[in-house]
């Protein structure tokens, strides 16, 4: 039983815009680490661990090779570690590697769980009536590299049946992938167009055309609304006073801990693990429910 | 595919390193450098550094950078002292020893990573280019005149005097002139 799936697109799509805009703006550690930490847990959530580890474990390397590339590339920074080819390393320089690695790491995972989520039919939902081209340009765009994968597995295993792929050697199987991707292409481009001529005659985006949708407004998604809204313009009304301002070069800034600052970071904390809270309660629920039959 | 990719970022990565060079040093081993000694036949040039124009700006400075440790109260980073001129020096070999003999923060893109064939100062002391404003950044001046050519394409003279300004204007407020392209 997936929950936060079921909220209105409206409300999931706010929130997605909300979380990837502060993850991406904001440049304090404790903010990243919690959308870091909170795009995890989701992702967790949503599929089977053994994907989740899988994933994680392939990315924890992507982390690794940025944070070290930054250090290698940035010689600003006061604390010098040691010098490489005369020029200085630094301990900042570093820092900031880590944070930047966590930040598309996390950027990555929120939309691993966005592609899960908002699927194309939610996107046009929300677009289709206003921008009914564009929408539906960006849905296929999306929807594109999975198709062109699994048509490229179909043909793949055709050729192979007709005997391509049997050669030794090497250029052959170039030619062989060559061909294969050849057909694809020009099967994309076919496909892209009769889906779009379908499209057309069935009269989409066109005016007083009515569109059927299973997505009702509850009040659960008014009160989710409402937390991330209020939630989001605190944020973003602290963040212009600067209480989020944080310098890594030349010092790396001192991160104190008090109480007022906890405030700070624990509504952040809320509006990042807010599916994750969503699905935890659904299941408590579920679990309950079963309980009684 | 994917695992392709990452190992084929790491495999770049490596050959980064090792193309460019390993060799570490520690911070004690680097400063510790041999300084040629001022005899009365030697050739020797004066070089300064400093960043007054900073004092003028206040209000454009990074507010990370608002500590004496990085803008001094007077702007200057280096007072004139006079080096030894070795054969075939350009301006930038005579900065790099210079603040690496007094221990001061450098960073700068070489001569071989841009298009101008010529090193470029992107900061000095932790005071970087747009550190004060979106003009400002380091320019160099060799006996009162700012060069049409960059740092280590200038080869130095006998009793040149160098020095190292920085401009919050485009190198207006040095009372260089900006030609309009």
């Amino acid at each position: 039983m997936k929950s936060f799936v079921s909220t209105h697109p409206v409300v999931l799509f706010l929130y997605y815009i909300s979380v990837v805009f502060m993850t991406m703006f904001m440049m304090h550690p404790a903010i990243l680490i919690l959308s870091l930490l909170g795009a995890l847990l989701f992702f967790f959530m949503l599929g089977p661990t053994k994907q989740f580890l899988r994933d994680t474990g392939f990315y924890l390397f992507v982390f690794i090779l940025i944070a070290v590339t930054n250090p290698l590339f940035v010689h600003r920074g006061e604390t010098i570690l040691f010098f490489l080819n005369d020029n200085p390393v630094t301990k900042e320089a570093f820092v900031y590697g880590v944070v930047i690695a966590a930040m598309l790491v996390a950027i990555i995972f929120w939309s691993k769980s966005y592609t899960l989520l908002m699927t194309s039919d939610k996107f046009v939902f929300l677009f289709g009536k206003a921008i009914p081209k564009l929408s539906l340009i960006i849905s296929m765009a999306l929807r594109f590299i999975p198709l062109f994968k699994t048509q490229m597995k179909k043909v793949n295993n055709t050729q192979k049946t007709l005997g391509i792929y049997t050669s030794k050697s090497f250029f052959d199987r170039i030619l062989s992938g060559v061909r294969v991707f050849n057909s694809l292409l020009t099967w994309s481009l076919e496909n892209s167009i009769s889906q779009a001529d379908s499209m057309k005659s069935r009269g989409y985006g066109l005016k007083g055309r009515t569109n059927f949708s299973l997505f009702k407004w509850s009040s659960r998604d008014c009160r989710l609304l409402i937390v991330i809204a209020s939630i989001f313009i605190i944020v973003m009304y602290l963040n212009i006073k600067g209480v989020y301002t944080f310098n890594y070069y030349p010092v790396v800034s001192n991160f104190e801990f008090s109480i007022k600052h906890s405030f700070e970071l624990s509504i952040v904390l809320m509006l990042m693990i807010l599916p994750t809270l969503v699905e935890i309660k659904e299941n408590l629920q579920w679990r309950y429910y079963k309980s009684k039959i | 595919m994917r695992k392709d990719i990452l190992i084929i970022g790491f495999v770049i990565l490596i050959i980064a390193v090792l193309f460019s060079g390993t060799k570490i040093q520690s911070v004690e081993d680097y400063y510790q450098t041999h300084v040629d000694d001022i005899t009365e036949d030697s050739e020797t040039i004066f070089i300064t550094i400093e960043a007054t124009t900073i004092l003028n700006n206040l209000d454009q400075l990074d507010p990370e950078l608002k500590d004496e440790k990085y803008v001094p109260k007077d702007g200057i980073i280096l007072a004139k002292s006079e080096y030894v001129l070795r054969k075939n020096d350009t301006v930038f070999d005579v900065l790099k020893r210079t603040t690496r003999h007094n221990k001061i923060h450098l960073d700068f893109q070489g001569a071989s990573e841009n298009s101008f064939k010529s090193a470029y100062i992107k900061g000095i002391n932790h005071i970087y280019e747009y550190s004060c404003g979106s003009l400002s950044g380091w320019m160099y001046e060799v006996n009162n005149k700012f060069p049409d050519q960059g740092l280590s394409r200038y080869k130095l003279k006998d009793g040149d005097e160098i020095a190292l300004r920085y401009t919050c204007d485009l190198g207006r407020d040095l009372g260089q002139e900006v030609k309009e392209y």
